[in-house]
């Protein structure tokens, strides 16, 4: 790959009083445009795999760490998490922990006075980002009065309204129903699609992650198990089990019926691909 | 027959401050039933089933419980017949033990030292967590603390379970196990209410799904018929899980039975073939 | 509920006068008002600035608001009255003039007791009105006008942020616990809510100071501030008025300080002060008493 936006090299760290690593000897190289997704079972290292990204691992967790990450060309341990902050923009699993201000607009205001942006600009991006998530007309509501699901969207449009190289969101939905799911992961790749933001995001539901991805990262006790396209990762159904990780529906289908003797020519990995491969009744 | 262990009489349930959350509902629970609670975020689903065990209290209408009206009964009463299982055990563990968190409910009962050490020694055994015992329950990884908040409230043994999200955050192996002490809980005739976003799960294990909308309950029928309608799937805006959809769209004039999960796809499309 | 709070707990948003004033004349007679209150003990003046800040805050329209945080100094200040009354802090002698039992009261005390009274509303009054009618942000950065950090002001208006936060956490953990069969009273339902909240309070502050971080929070270089405080006419002349009338009202009570000091002068009839004292204390112990109950209630 030449010149990686995010370059992880053999890093490995353990958290302080702990007994295993949480990282191992992990290895990425992330091109800018990407949109990775990364799974595994809980434990595996997903979140501090993220937060070895701006910085915070290594400098706001105490633990040992090994190996190196680089991006954009800064080594993340010789940049400040504030530094990273300009090219990295991140969400963090819990939604409600991470707001901190009085109204939306100063909520998404606050990365953009920090970093100096003026304040006409500021205003076009807060109603930008906000449109773009789906809270316009909210700017003024405290984040205190919003639902779970509306407190995730705000805070991911804070960090969109920096413009980071990088979006990295760990579990951004957790806690919202299927049609805002679908929101936040169109709003990812319309970024992606449209500005070449890169995202790294951690998820469970592979199905939607199949059909946005353009890689899938799985990860299993500290190390990547699993690494590439979604098509050539998703297939592999045992291994997926052997982590704790699963398949999308549709290919456990294609495996189930190979396993009853029904040959599958191709694993499907999304829906439109299973009803190709297996074509629908009546039009054969 | 049995007494239904939950009747809703056109419950109603508003905020202070004016916002209807829940329009007058009425429902019967049937014992053994696992009931599946589903609707977009702020359709009321927490609020109604915050009801069941006296969390909230009707604004409007009537709650029976067992057949009896719930209104002159605290939660800590109501607790023996109805288990509320939050969505973060963080929410309810405290004790330095996972024994102790296991007594504690038990021990609130007002139950002798014989039953509660019996209540604990049936919940551990239920739940496979001899070993977690003298454990401290926040040093234990999310889905493990999710089971002990469970066996917490298994513990108490109520007939009736409310589970509010029991499948978030949690990994693969974590929602399996979830779905695999529903089943066990429906084998011991427990009637079992979840709440969740997890239609995979509903699919599998509910016997009925009630589906909210806007505060109001708009469909109520098997899983299969639920999301076999297209009117309900749209109006609250929920998507079948991904083998169903594929099932609907491989054979959309299909009168057999639709298939929920991997398994019923497998059979369908092999029967095809045959 | 919780969820409704408007937060931090303080601000009252209004569009009245006092709240498009720029903070800093209201930071001027903020402080205007505290030098002048402690410039004198005469009850007259310090009632004249009292009534004044009344006037501000109900032409402000945040009287209610008021009564909340006044509802706090109430008891502290009839025990003043009481404890005053009793036992002034003046030198000896003090003039009695009236006994109640073992309990004598004195001119002084009354005098003392009114007067730190009067003080303290007056003087707090304004800055109340301040806090009050400017929102948090704008009133932070008048404040680093004057040199106080960002920093200092932001960890400030955080922690405001983060006591509704912890009683709907409370809120949550008490339900949690109540489902178990707890009876939410006594000492038996302190640990099992308490480790709970404490445990998610400290993940909340650590998450926080992760997310400020990864926006920039104290990085260096140019700031820029979505907020604009501008100065018009009306704010230099309202910060104006209240320099002149500070410097004018305290230059006048000390010249006239000897004619001022009322403490030995019985301004008010013996049995007023009498029922005064009296009542502040019977005051005093029913609230101890209602608070105590609402508190072991529920
Ligand atoms: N702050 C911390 N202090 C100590 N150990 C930690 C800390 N955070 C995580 N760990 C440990 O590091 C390992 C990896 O955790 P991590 O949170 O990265 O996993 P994850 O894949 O994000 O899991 P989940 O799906 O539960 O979010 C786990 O064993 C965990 O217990
Ligand atoms: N304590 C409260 N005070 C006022 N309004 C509330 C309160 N709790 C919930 N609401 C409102 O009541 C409505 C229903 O909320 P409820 O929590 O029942 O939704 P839900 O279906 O469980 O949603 P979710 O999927 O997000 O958990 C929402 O509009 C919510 O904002
Ligand atoms: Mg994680
Ligand atoms: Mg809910």
């Amino acid at each position: 790959m030449s010149n990686p936006i995010v370059s992880i090299q053999g890093l490995s760290y353990q958290y302080a009083l702990t007994e295993v690593p949480a990282l191992r000897d992990v290895s990425l190289d992330i091109a800018e445009g990407e949109y990775v997704a990364v799974m595994g079972p809980c434990g595996a290292g997903k979140t501090t795999l993220c937060l070895s990204l701006n910085g915070i691992v290594p400098h706001m967790m105490a633990g040992g760490v090994e190996g190196k990450v680089i991006i954009a060309g800064q080594d993340t341990a010789q940049t400040t998490v504030r530094e990273l902050a300009r090219t990295v923009g991140m969400v963090f699993d819990n939604p409600e922990f991470q707001l901190s201000q009085v109204t939306a607009r100063e909520e998404i205001a606050l990365g953009l006075e920090n970093t100096g942006v003026p304040r006409d600009e500021m205003i076009r991006r807060i109603d930008e980002v906000l449109g773009l998530v789906g809270l316009r007309g909210f700017a003024d509501r405290s984040p205190l009065a919003m639902s779970g699901g509306q407190q995730q969207r705000l805070a991911i449009a804070a960090a969109l309204a920096m413009y980071p190289r990088v979006l990295v969101l760990d579990e951004p939905t957790s806690n919202l129903d299927p049609i805002g799911k679908e929101e936040v992961f169109s709003v990812c790749a319309q970024l992606n699609r449209e500005r070449g933001m890169t995202i790294v995001i951690v998820e469970h539901e592979v199905e939607v992650m199949a059909t946005y991805a353009s890689r899938v990262v799985v990860l299993s006790e500290g190390r990547v198990a699993l690494n590439g396209a979604p098509r050539d990762v998703l297939r592999q159904v045992q291994a997926l089990e052997a982590v704790g990780a699963r398949a999308p529906q549709v290919t456990e289908l294609a495996y189930r019926l190979e396993q009853r003797g029904r040959p599958v020519a191709e694993y499907p990995v999304t829906l439109e691909q299973a009803l190709a491969v297996f074509p629908a009744e009546g039009v054969r | 027959m049995t007494t239904p262990p939950i009747v809703c009489d056109a419950l109603g349930h508003e905020y202070a401050g004016g916002v209807l959350a829940l329009k007058p509902t009425t429902l019967t629970i049937q014992p053994g039933e696992v009931l599946g609670v589903v609707g977009q975020n702020g359709s009321g689903k927490t609020t109604l089933v915050k009801h069941f065990n006296g969390l909230l209290r009707p604004t409007s209408g009537r709650l029976l419980i067992n057949g009896e009206d719930a209104r002159p009964r605290p939660v800590h009463d109501l607790a023996r017949h109805v288990g509320y299982v939050f969505q973060n055990p963080n929410h309810q563990l405290f004790a330095t033990t996972v024994e102790a968190e296991l007594r504690f409910g038990p021990t609130n009962l007002g139950l002798t030292p014989e039953t509660v050490a019996e209540r604990v020694q049936q919940a551990t055994s239920f739940f496979g967590i001899e070993k977690l015992l003298t454990s401290h329950p926040y040093r234990l990884a999310f889905p493990l603390r999710k089971l002990v908040a469970m066996a917490s409230v298994y513990a108490m043994g109520p007939d009736v379970f409310v589970l509010d999200e029991p499948t978030t955050g949690q990994d693969h192996a974590g929602s399996n196990m979830v779905r695999k002490l529903i089943e066990r809980l429906r084998e011991q005739g427990k009637t079992v209410v979840i709440v969740s976003h997890d239609m995979a799960l509903i699919a599998e294990v509910a016997d009925r799904v009630l589906a909210l909308w806007a505060a109001e309950v708009i469909a109520s029928g098997s899983p299969r018929a639920i999301f076999a309608e297209d009117r309900v799937m749209q109006r609250t805006k929920l998507y079948p899980p991904q083998i169903t959809q594929f099932a609907r769209r491989w054979a959309p004039a299909s009168t057999r039975p639709l298939p929920l999960t991997v398994a019923e796809a497998a059979a369908a499309v092999l029967g095809e073939e045959r | 509920m919780a969820q409704h709070l408007p937060i931090p707990v303080v601000f009252v948003p209004r569009n009245s006068f006092f709240h498009r004033l720029h903070p800093v004349p209201k930071l001027i007679w903020a402080v205007g008002a505290i030098v002048m209150a402690f410039a004198t003990r005469n009850p007259l003046v310090l009632l004249v600035l009292f009534v004044l800040g009344i006037l501000f805050i109900a032409g402000a329209g945040v009287m209610r608001a008021y009564g909340r945080v006044m509802l706090v100094l109430f008891p502290i200040s009839l025990s003043l009255i009481v404890f005053q009354a009793l036992a002034p802090a003046f030198p000896q002698p003090w003039t009695p003039i009236a006994g109640f039992g073992p309990f004598t009261i004195y001119q002084e005390g009354i005098y003392s007791g009114l007067s730190l009274l009067l003080r303290t509303f007056a003087g707090s009054n304004f800055a109340v009105l301040l806090v009050l009618t400017t929102h948090p942000a704008d009133l932070f950065t008048a404040l680093q006008k004057f040199g106080v950090p960002h920093e200092l002001n932001f960890m400030v208006s955080a922690s405001l942020q983060l006591i509704p936060i912890v009683q709907r956490e409370f809120q949550i953990v008490l339900s949690a616990q109540r489902s178990r069969g707890m009876r939410a009273t006594g000492f038996g339902a302190a640990i099992p809510s308490m480790v709970p909240v404490f445990a998610g309070t400290i993940e909340r502050v650590q998450q926080l100071a992760m997310s400020l971080e990864s926006r920039a929070f104290g990085s260096k270089g140019a700031k820029t501030s979505l907020r604009e405080v501008r100065a018009s006419a009306k704010d230099v002349i309202f910060g104006l008025i209240g320099i002149v009338v500070t410097v004018a009202v305290t230059v006048l009570v000390l010249q006239y300080q000897a004619q001022l000091d009322w403490s030995k002068t019985p301004f008010m009839p013996d049995w007023v002060s009498v029922a005064l004292v009296a009542v502040a204390a019977l005051t005093f112990i029913a609230f101890t008493i209602a608070l105590w109950w609402r508190a072991s209630r529920e």
